[in-house]
């Protein structure tokens, strides 16, 4: 299926954000800036970037404690992200929320979830309701090798295929679960072969290629807006860092500095760049510019971010319930 | 009035309001054709059909989520668990998803749904399918708790649950599911947070809930006879507590028992002994009194489980025993 | 500008690092992303990349050194940048002198009790510093010898001496199931001894009052008892009489008397007719339905008349709810319902409660006027006296009239003399012209 100019240099543009804004929280991370714990998407790009740009703006995504390469690409703004991370008042989640629990209703994020597994029923949920409700939208859930293993996991793909929920599971296969390897945490090697024991179709696909997750995306939105129910694609991927920044030499205690290199060429930017400067569809400079406008974007969602004031010590006490009368 | 069953109360008032607003739906297992194993939602797949009474897969964990999910996308869900004893199978969903998404998301992101439950003992069902756990989810912000003791309660707070934008318990009890009582026959909502005095005395402050709102009742008729004026308050809400009651009667006699039927340590009347310490203790006469489920697995054996539960039995006793400080 | 090179933060528990080793030397160039030093933390040894790339013109902290994090250990400056001056001055290892960080002593505080402490509830304790009693001279007996609050009750107030009970007499009386109060000890200072409790218990069941008799409180009069004189001890009362022409009303009555017989088989009473007339007055002189809550007066939302009736074990006031959008009708139907159910005890516990104004009536005895006393909480109530026949002086000429006098006792706190003489007033207005007060049928 051909894919055209404008979708392939948006696609790279998505890409170019992400690995932009993780690389600058590294930095951030690293000189305390940021508090918490921080889990970066960098090398995973091509998932996020292909799958969300298959998504309409009022589809759902459900993501996962490594969520900001999702979040950015079903259209999330760097500058709130950026402040939600500092904890600051001004983030998406008024500061209360940091890193794993970025949401924003309008654009369909359903929060990236803390819990391994945690975002799947919640899926299946916006599924089911999608459908009852029969808005037509489709929901994207994000999750790793890890999350598979769940009852959660099982639970949802159980349940959104006895309903025909329209969801699209995508599972984020970067060989580990925090520092398992996978041959260590499951007896299958393919996690799309678990399809199969829910009647729904199970795809596996180089998660580094985004042009072939974008495809597999579409097909996957295609099946489930038509009412055909779920389907589960596998993208084989890694992530270039460690579990979580402060996770040492990225991750030497569980894997070999070859294996990440050997990866790092496979990195999904530079493909789907040389595939851009191969077929003409831009020259470098425009590229060029696009990381420098990328850049500034990210400079100034930093300095609003530095701004910005720290929520209030009353404003621990709000929102824990909805206080104006229920409908 | 019309008098119904709990279990044909709280039937009404999912009835009543799935046909006001389309966005209820209920869900959980055996809720369809069989109605539910206590009836309470018997019909309702009859007169809504199978988009709004959705029968589950038994997967809690999974069902329970797609509730939070459905909530968080426009629906209201009124999702039931078996038994209180199953929600340990879904703990997440329902402490770190369900109960914190609003606070989490900033505000910006709600799950009004409402998330049916049943407690008690007495049924012969043994440890796992009797226990009443619901100090557990008092203890979690971002939930409320309602615990009707009559059926007239039963559809007033499960209909105000219904109707909040948070996500609420509403904690039934096994026992009660088969008492009448008049239930008037429009729609009408308890306001949360607000309990009832069931009645009026002077020496001794009840504060009791569920199976022993009656139980206490029953124990009060006999303290009558002896001079001694009970006062009954039903919490109704127990998340958030009307405290303001509760304390105005502690201090208005001086002498406060606390019955629940939850375990003694760090239960319901715990939290009350607590509250009463905290914030009237100059007008308390006499200790604290708690009568609860002994700190035990609900055991088997019918002649043991009778002596678990509290009854009247164990209300009298220590009722005389806050008298000697009179 | 020179790039700080610092300790980074690693994860949420590593507060310290060790510095292992640099693996860059001063003077060296080095790359952004290259390994510059290894940092050893509580948890982890790790790698740090250089942030920048550059020379590593400075190492502020040798291998060996240790320091918080985002401690400064090192400077990179661009190719052939000078160092600025700030930093120029540091020496290595004089960044960030870690301070050690003083963890506070816990004071320990050990609760040894007082020799001789007093145990006392509460409730005791506090009534006891308010009446300015010392707890020690107080004797306890509840459980244990704890004082009780009605023991510094009974120390507060040593004009009446509490009957003391032997322990013998107080288990008797507790397996009889016997209340103490009431019974009269004839140990020595009047203390309730075993025969007492025994002969009481052969004197329990016989009806009628005898001299000498002693009976002790039953619930009703406990009640009675302890709301009238809160009532009186907390509601300062004043007392207002108007005379009221009751020839109107009686006339009108007997007009209607037939018909209502015909037509509802029932006959309105006279307290029927008050009972509207009251409440219709309360919707002119709203306050006189009110309450004082705390710090607030609050007019009650409903008109809810309560009419005292007598009964052999104690007064009772069941009340009418809304009576001000009833009808006659349905006023004397409920009035006759709740007095026959007074009577026989089968009220409900809302129709006590709920009232929100009394009428007391007298009337069927040689009574002219009398005062009663507020049922709490409401803030007024009206007396009724007998209807006498009376000649009056009118316009010069000599009439008969029947007259009643009515009083109305109101709660000063909430209703001041001149309102209850406007509500009296209107009261007898309405009464005095039946036909015109009664369109409100």
């Amino acid at each position: 299926m051909k894919i055209g100019k404008e979708k392939i240099l948006g696609l790279y543009a998505t890409m170019v954000k992400i690995r932009r804004f993780e690389e600058r929280i590294v930095d951030l991370y690293a000189h305390g800036e940021v508090p918490g714990l921080a889990h970066l998407y960098v090398g995973e790009e091509a998932v996020a970037a292909g799958v969300c740009a298959a998504l309409e703006r009022a589809d759902y995504i459900t993501s996962t404690h490594r969520g900001h390469g999702h979040v950015i690409a079903k259209g999330a703004e760097l500058k709130y992200m950026m402040a939600e991370l500092f904890g600051k008042r001004t983030g998406y989640c008024k500061g209360k929320g940091g890193s794993m629990h970025i949401a924003d209703m309008k654009m369909g994020i359903l929060g990236a979830n803390g819990i391994v597994g945690g975002g799947l029923p919640i899926a299946a949920g916006a599924g089911l309701s999608a459908k009852t409700r029969g808005s037509g939208q489709v929901t994207a859930c994000f999750f790793g090798d890890g999350a598979t293993n769940t009852g959660a996991w099982h639970e949802s793909l159980n349940l959104a295929s006895v309903l025909k929920l329209p969801v699209v599971y995508v599972c984020e296969n970067n060989g580990y679960g925090l520092s398992t390897c996978q041959a260590k945490h499951q007896a299958v090697t393919d996690v799309a072969l678990r399809a199969a024991g829910y009647a729904m179709p199970g795809l596996v696909v180089d998660g580094n290629d985004v042009l072939a997750v974008h495809e597999a995306a579409l097909g996957a939105v295609k099946r489930a807006r038509a009412g055909q129910g779920p389907s589960l694609i596998e993208c084989k991927t890694y992530r270039w860092r460690g579990h979580h920044e402060g996770d040492p030499n990225q991750g030497e205690r569980y894997r070999t500095r070859a294996e990440i290199e050997d990866w790092k060429k496979k990195c999904p930017l530079e493909r789907l760049k040389k595939k851009i400067l191969a077929g003409k569809m831009a020259p470098q400079s425009k590229l060029d510019r696009l990381d420098k406008e990328i850049l500034t974007e990210l400079d100034q969602a930093v300095a609003f971010a530095k701004e910005s004031e720290f929520p209030g010590l009353a404003e621990m006490y709000e929102d824990v319930y909805v206080l104006e009368a229920g409908n | 009035m019309r008098e119904l069953t709990y279990a044909q109360a709280l039937n009404e008032a999912l009835r009543q309001n799935m046909r006001r607003d389309e966005r209820i739906i209920v869900m959980g297992e055996d809720i369809g054709c069989f109605g539910g194993i206590f009836q309470v939602t018997a019909g309702l797949l009859d007169e809504f059909g199978p988009q709004r009474v959705v029968e589950t897969p038994i997967s809690e964990a999974g069902f329970l989520g797609a509730g939070v999910g459905a909530a968080l996308t426009g629906l209201r869900p009124v999702v039931e668990i078996m038994f209180i004893d199953f929600t340990t199978v879904c703990m997440d969903m329902i402490v770190n998803q369900m109960a914190k998404m609003h606070y989490m998301f900033g505000g910006r992101g709600r799950v009004p749904m409402v998330l049916r439950v049943n407690i008690g003992a007495g049924r012969g069902a043994a440890a796992q399918h009797s226990q009443s756990l619901h100090a557990f989810f008092m203890h979690v912000p971002g939930l409320y708790v309602v615990a009707p003791s009559t059926p007239y309660d039963a559809k007033g707070l499960l209909s105000a649950a219904i109707r909040d934008d948070n996500p609420v318990l509403c904690v039934e009890h096994k026992k009660l599911y088969a008492e009448k009582g008049p239930v008037p026959e429009e729609d009408y909502t308890i306001p949360l947070g607000r309990a009832e005095v069931k009645r009026v005395g002077g020496d001794l402050t009840v504060i009791a809930t569920h199976a022993l709102v009656g139980r206490s009742l029953t124990a009060a008729e006999e303290m009558a006879r002896e001079g001694v004026e009970v006062e009954v308050v039903d919490p109704r809400t127990l998340k958030p507590l009307d405290k303001e009651t509760i304390l105005d009667s502690v201090r208005k006699t001086g002498r406060l028992l606390v019955a629940d039927e939850g375990h003694k340590t760090c239960g319901l009347a715990a939290e009350i002994a607590a509250l009463a310490a905290e914030e009237a203790i100059e007008w308390l006469k006499a200790p604290v009194a708690r009568v609860c489920s002994p700190d035990t697995p609900v055991p088997y054996s019918p002649v043991l489980e009778a002596a678990y539960i509290p009854e009247v039995k164990d209300l009298l006793p220590a009722m005389k025993r806050l008298m000697e400080y009179a | 500008m020179a790039t700080e090179v610092v300790i980074p933060a690693l994860g949420i528990t590593a507060t310290r690092g060790k510095i292992v080793k640099w693996l860059k030397q001063e003077g060296q160039p080095v790359e952004r992303g290259e390994p510059l030093f290894i940092v050893e933390t509580e948890k982890v040894t790790t790698e740090v990349e250089s942030p920048a790339s550059g020379i590593l013109a400075r190492i502020l902290m040798p291998a060996g050194a240790e320091a918080p994090t985002l401690a400064l250990v090192g400077l990179i400056t661009a190719p052939g940048e000078e160092l600025p001056a700030e930093y120029a001055a540091l020496a290595p290892g004089e960044a960030a002198a870690p301070q050690a960080e003083t963890v506070p002593q816990a004071e320990s505080r050990a609760e040894t009790p007082a020799p001789g402490q007093i145990l006392a509830v509460p409730a005791a304790r506090r009534l006891a510093r308010e009446k300015g009693l010392d707890l020690a001279q107080v004797t306890g007996s509840g459980p244990g010898g704890v004082i009780l609050f009605r023991d510094v009750e009974a120390a507060a107030a040593p004009a009446e001496p509490r009957a003391r009970v032997s322990p013998l007499a107080r288990e008797i009386a507790r397996q009889e199931g016997l209340a103490l109060e009431g019974i009269r000890g004839s140990g020595p200072g009047g203390r309730i001894m075993r025969a007492d409790v025994v002969a009481r218990t052969a004197r329990a069941g016989r009806a009628g009052f005898d001299l000498g008799q002693v009976i002790p409180l039953s619930h009703v009069r406990r009640v009675i008892a302890r709301r009238l004189t809160e009532s009186v001890v907390t509601a300062p009362h004043i007392y207002l009489f108007s005379e009221v022409w009751l020839d109107p009303l009686l006339d009108f009555r007997r007009e209607l008397l037939p018909d209502f017989e015909k037509h509802f088989e029932l006959r309105p009473s006279l307290n029927d007719f008050l009972i509207k007339a009251v409440a219709l007055n309360i919707l002119d002189f709203p306050l006189l339905n009110a309450q004082l809550q705390g710090d607030e007066i609050r007019i009650m939302p409903e008109v809810n008349i309560g009419l005292a009736v007598a009964r052999p074990e104690g007064l009772i006031v069941p009340a009418i709810a809304q009576a001000d959008r009833l009808g006659l009708v349905e006023i004397a139907r409920q009035r006759a319902d709740l007095v026959a159910r007074a009577r026989e005890d089968k009220l409900t516990l809302p129709e006590l409660e709920r009232g929100t104004f009394t009428i007391s009536s007298l009337a069927q005895y040689d009574v002219i006027a009398f005062t009663a006393i507020l049922n709490p909480p409401q803030s007024g109530i009206l007396t009724v006296g007998k209807t006498d026949e009376k000649l009056v002086l009118m316009d010069g000429q000599v009439q008969a009239r029947r007259v009643a006098r009515l009083g109305l006792s109101v709660d000063h706190r909430v209703v001041d003399g001149s309102l209850a003489a406007e509500f009296l007033q209107g009261l007898k207005q309405k009464l005095e012209r039946p036909a015109f007060t009664f369109l409100h049928l």
